[in-house]
Order: C-alpha cells, then structure tokens, then sequence
C-alpha cells in the first residue's frame, strides 16, 4: 500500500468569474519511508497538490488518501513544513518547536527529550530562547523543520521550503534534510522547481507540466544513500539531472 | 564561516560609525525641551502682572498653583471654599468611573472584536449593529444615558464604556481578520480545535491591533467622563470643573484642566506599558 495515493485528481478554482483547472487528472503514489519530490514550473499546481495532501484544501473530483485513510481535514499526521516557515512571532524559538505538543495536550515528559534531540539535530541549541525575528530566514527553517518532526507525523510535506533561501544556505538545509531523513526515515513529498534539489533529495522525482497541471513522468533516482551534497560534482548525478531536463525541454 | 564573520563585522560597522556623531550636551537638549512651555508661562504670568489680561478671567499661573494647593491640601474653611482638600477624592472618582466603563468595554469588546473579525457568521449578525451605532458620538448618548440611569455613576460609566467600545472593537476586529491565513494553517494541520485556535493563535496576531484600540478607547474614557459629569453625575474632575465655572473660579478650572491632562497623561503610560509588555517580541530584532 502506497503511504500517499491520489486518484485521477482534478482541482478547479473559479477565479474572477472563469475557472482555472489548476490539476488535471492527477495521480500520485508515494511508498512509506521515501522521498518524494515534485517538480514543475511556477503555477503548474504543486502548491495545490500539496494542500490537497494537507487537507487544507479539498479536490474538485477524485480521491486523496493517506495510509488508506481519505483526506478530509488537516491532521497532525500529515506534517507540513511552509516556505515561509510559517512560525509564531509571539513565541520564542522553543515554544514554537513545542507547540504542536502543547495543542495535543502532550504530556511534557512525553516530548521534551524528542525536543532537545531536534533542536540539536537542526543546529539551534543556544537559539532557544530567540523570537523568530531575531533570526536568519535559513534558521527560521530549520524551527520549521524540527516542529514538524516534533509532531512524529506519518508524513511530512515541504512546500518549496528552501526557496526563499540564498544558494549557500540552500546547501546547508539541503544537507541537513538528506541526514534528518536518515534518521527518521519519514515519508517526504518535497516541492520544488529546482531540479539540482529535487535530483539530490529525492528518490522518485515526480515532473509536472503547467496549464492545465498534469504529471509529466516519474524518474527514480537510484544514486546511493547516504547522501551528500558531493553528489552535486558526480558524472550519475549529471546525467539524472540532463535527463529531467530534457523532459522538461521537450514539454514546451 | 569565514564569511559569516566578515559580513558580521560589515553590519557592525555602520553602527559604530552613527555613535561617532558630534554629541549634544544633555543641558543644551533639556532648554531645547523646556524653552516653549516655560515662555508661554512667562508670558501669560507676565500678562496678568502688568494687568494685560482680567484676573477673573484668566488667573495667572501662581495664583492657578496657589488655588491648586488649596484644592489639594486645603482644610475645610468653613463652608468659605467649597473645593479646599477635595482633589484626591475627585480624582479617585473620575479614575474609578474610567476603569469601571473601561473594563467593561474590555471586556466586552475585546472577545466580540475578535469573534467579528476571525467568524463570517458573527460579523454578519453583529457588526451591521455596530457600524451603524458608531457614528453616534458620545455626547448625543447624554441626554438617553440621564434618562435610563438618572443623575448617577451609572450614566457616566455607560457612557465611557460606549465610547471606548467602538476603537476595542473596531480595532480588535481589524486584528483578528488580518490573521496569516498560515499561522492559521499551520495551527490546523497541529489539530488545533477552534477555541486553540482562537485563543493561541488568533487573539495572539490580533494583539498589536487590539493594544492600538485600547489606547484609543482610553483616550475617549476620559473624555466620556468628563462629560459626563459636567451633566450627569454631582462629583469628579468633570463636575467640579463645570461648578468652578459657574461661581467663577477660574483657578480651579485650570488646575482641573491640568489635572485631567495629568492623569490622562499617566494612564496612557500605562497602557503603553502594557502594551509594551505583550508586545516584547515586536520590539526585538
Ligand atoms: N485560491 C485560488 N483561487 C484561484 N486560483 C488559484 C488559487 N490557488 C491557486 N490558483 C491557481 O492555480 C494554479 C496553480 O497554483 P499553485 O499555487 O498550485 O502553483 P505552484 O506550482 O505552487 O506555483 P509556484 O511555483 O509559483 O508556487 C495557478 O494558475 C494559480 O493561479
Ligand atoms: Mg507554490
């Protein structure tokens, strides 16, 4: 059984009066414990596939389900991390990793040694005491990413995480993402238009095309784990990515 | 690494270069601040010396501190000086109708602001009611509040609880709406119910709307109160500076005046330093 499955897919929006197919017959399956990456050009639908996956929005026809569970609202099961981090500015960088406990009614004792353990993993001890202001949008991320972890979700969902960051940055949480998901091997549906970043994190890249948004093919990536972002100088690593963008190319 | 240094060295230098600006002395600042409002009371003491301006009319500036002191620490003179040591009391009863209308206005208009603003359903049964009522100023209110409460506190209280009501909830409101539709969402895929999300989510973002309507409604408390009882009720600052016009004592108007400015003033700093409290992770970076 896939860990995410949609089925013939579609999601309408009716904007200004005309409406915008914005995905068109999708399918999707993603197995447990691997990395999914979406990649496709601005507008093409991701952001839409991901909230479907969510639940923070519902298809226009088709099924979107979950372990076999259909989706019908959001769900600490289904983790997501946002481009904008998406943190509380009233909270200090601790109490924004722990709130998702403190919503559940966690007992303290329950995650507080989970929380050291990720505040470590993601490189944030010291920051404990931060508001999100103080920091750097790299480090905003990695709250974002630890909090999402701290909810020991089935899934996690990353909407272009890393997009607003700087190429060094990039690299960093790039690097960070390949040894978190060693660790806990979570099932990941990643969103991206960078096919360096999809090609280096993933292990299938699923390639949409735009207007209306369809999926356009599905490529396994079958470079060896663990990873590193020396892959990025690899001959296998050149190829992969000449391959996408090929497809890509030929697609317009 | 490297790098992150040297560009922590850039940031930091420009800094330093401001702090190497010419310094002001701290006296030279101090004239630069005192030199208007000491030349008006110059001149206006000045003015009533040589007789320029009527004494009953406008009492100069010692003779508004001398009637000051009476109000304040005067002994009852025999019935001779109606005010003599009655300051303290009038305050307090000024201060104790604002928070009392205050509070309620909190209270009530911090929870339905934030419900107009965060629920479609609670704004379309109550804002209407709101919009439309708000264009009453509180004055027009004085003459329906007389006929429900009397002359009483309650008048003056419903009053400045109305007042304040409308920037509380307009403001809160505005907040709650204005939410990040990610926050939000982020809150969700947590499983947060409704009233976590109101509660630690929504009221939260709303905050520094709802610190910029309390001081606003503050503003128009005490502005309600003295209205309120120049005409409604028998004490407080309000009344005694319509009372002290009537029999002529313009010494007293005065000190009232200042007196209300004064404890405005305070209020405000108050609230401001609420305000700032609530609002410390806005104040970083
Ligand atoms: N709420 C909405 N109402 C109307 N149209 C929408 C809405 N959300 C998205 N769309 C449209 O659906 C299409 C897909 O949008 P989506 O945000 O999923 O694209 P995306 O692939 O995430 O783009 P980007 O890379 O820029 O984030 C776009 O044409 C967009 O204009
Ligand atoms: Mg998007």
């Amino acid at each position: 059984m896939s860990a995410i499955a949609l089925r013939q897919v579609d999601k309408i929006y009716e904007g200004g009066g005309r409406l915008v197919t914005a995905l068109d017959h999708i399918d999707l399956d993603v197995a447990q414990g691997t990395f999914a990456a979406i990649l496709g050009p601005s507008g093409c639908g991701k952001s839409t596939l991901l909230n479907l996956v969510a639940g923070f929005e519902a298809p226009s026809a088709g099924a979107v389900t979950v372990f076999g569970q259909t989706v019908r609202k959001p769900g600490p099961q289904r983790a997501v991390v946002f481009q904008e981090a998406a943190l509380f500015p009233w909270l200090s960088v601790w109490d924004n990793l722990v709130f998702p406990a403190t919503i559940a009614g966690t007992p303290k004792a329950e995650y507080e040694d989970l929380a050291r353990e990720l505040i470590i993993t993601v490189g944030l001890a010291g920051f404990e005491k931060h508001w999100p202001d103080q920091l750097s949008g790299g480090m905003r991320q990695r709250v974002g990413l630890a909090r999402a972890l701290l909810m020991r979700p089935q899934v996690l969902l990353m909407d272009e995480p890393f997009g607003a960051l700087d190429a060094q940055t990039r690299l960093q949480m790039q690097e960070l993402l390949l040894s978190v998901w060693e660790r806990y091997r979570k099932t990941i549906v990643f969103i991206t238009h960078d096919i360096d970043e999809a090609v280096l994190l993933a292990d299938t890249v699923h390639v949409m095309s735009a207007r209306p948004g369809r999926m356009q093919a599905r490529i396994d990536i079958d470079l060896p784990r663990p990873r590193s972002i020396d892959l990025l100088m690899q001959d296998r690593f050149n190829a992969l990515r000449r391959e996408i963008f090929s497809l890509i190319r030929g697609a317009h | 690494m490297s790098e992150l240094t040297a560009s922590e060295i850039a940031a930091v230098s420009p800094r330093s270069a401001v702090l190497r600006l010419p310094s002001v002395r701290p006296a030279l600042l101090l004239l630069q601040t005192l030199a208007v409002p000491l030349a008006i009371l110059l001149i206006w003491e000045l003015s009533g010396r040589l007789g320029w301006i009527a004494r009953g009319i406008l009492p100069s500036p010692s003779a508004v501190a001398q009637g000051w002191w009476q109000w304040a620490f005067g002994h009852d003179a025999m019935g001779l000086n109606a005010y003599s040591g009655t300051w303290l009391a009038n305050v307090a009863f000024s201060t104790k109708r604002v928070s009392q209308g205050y509070g309620l206005a909190i209270l009530v208009g911090v929870p339905l602001g934030v419900l107009i603003g965060w629920s479609p359903v609670v704004a379309r049964l109550v804002d209407p009611t709101v919009q439309a009522l708000r264009p009453v100023p509180i004055t027009a209110w004085l003459p329906f509040s007389i006929a429900i409460f009397g002359i009483s506190a309650f008048g003056a209280i419903f009053l400045i609880a109305l007042g304040a009501f409308y920037p509380i909830v307009v403001n809160s409101a505005h907040g709650a709406r204005d939410v990040n539709r990610n926050l939000v969402r982020a809150a969700s895929m947590m499983g947060a119910s409704p009233i976590q999300m109101l509660l630690r989510v929504v009221l939260p973002s709303a905050l520094p709307s709802i610190c910029t309507g309390l001081r606003i409604g503050l503003g128009i408390a005490w502005t309600a109160v003295i209205v309120a009882e120049m005409i409604a009720v028998k004490s407080g600052l309000g009344y005694v500076l319509w009372d002290a016009y009537y029999i002529g004592r313009m010494d007293v108007v005065i000190a009232d005046m200042v007196s209300i400015g004064l404890v405005g003033f305070l209020s405000d700093q108050l609230i401001l330093l609420l305000a700032a409290r609530l609002l410390r992770w806005k104040q970083q970076r």
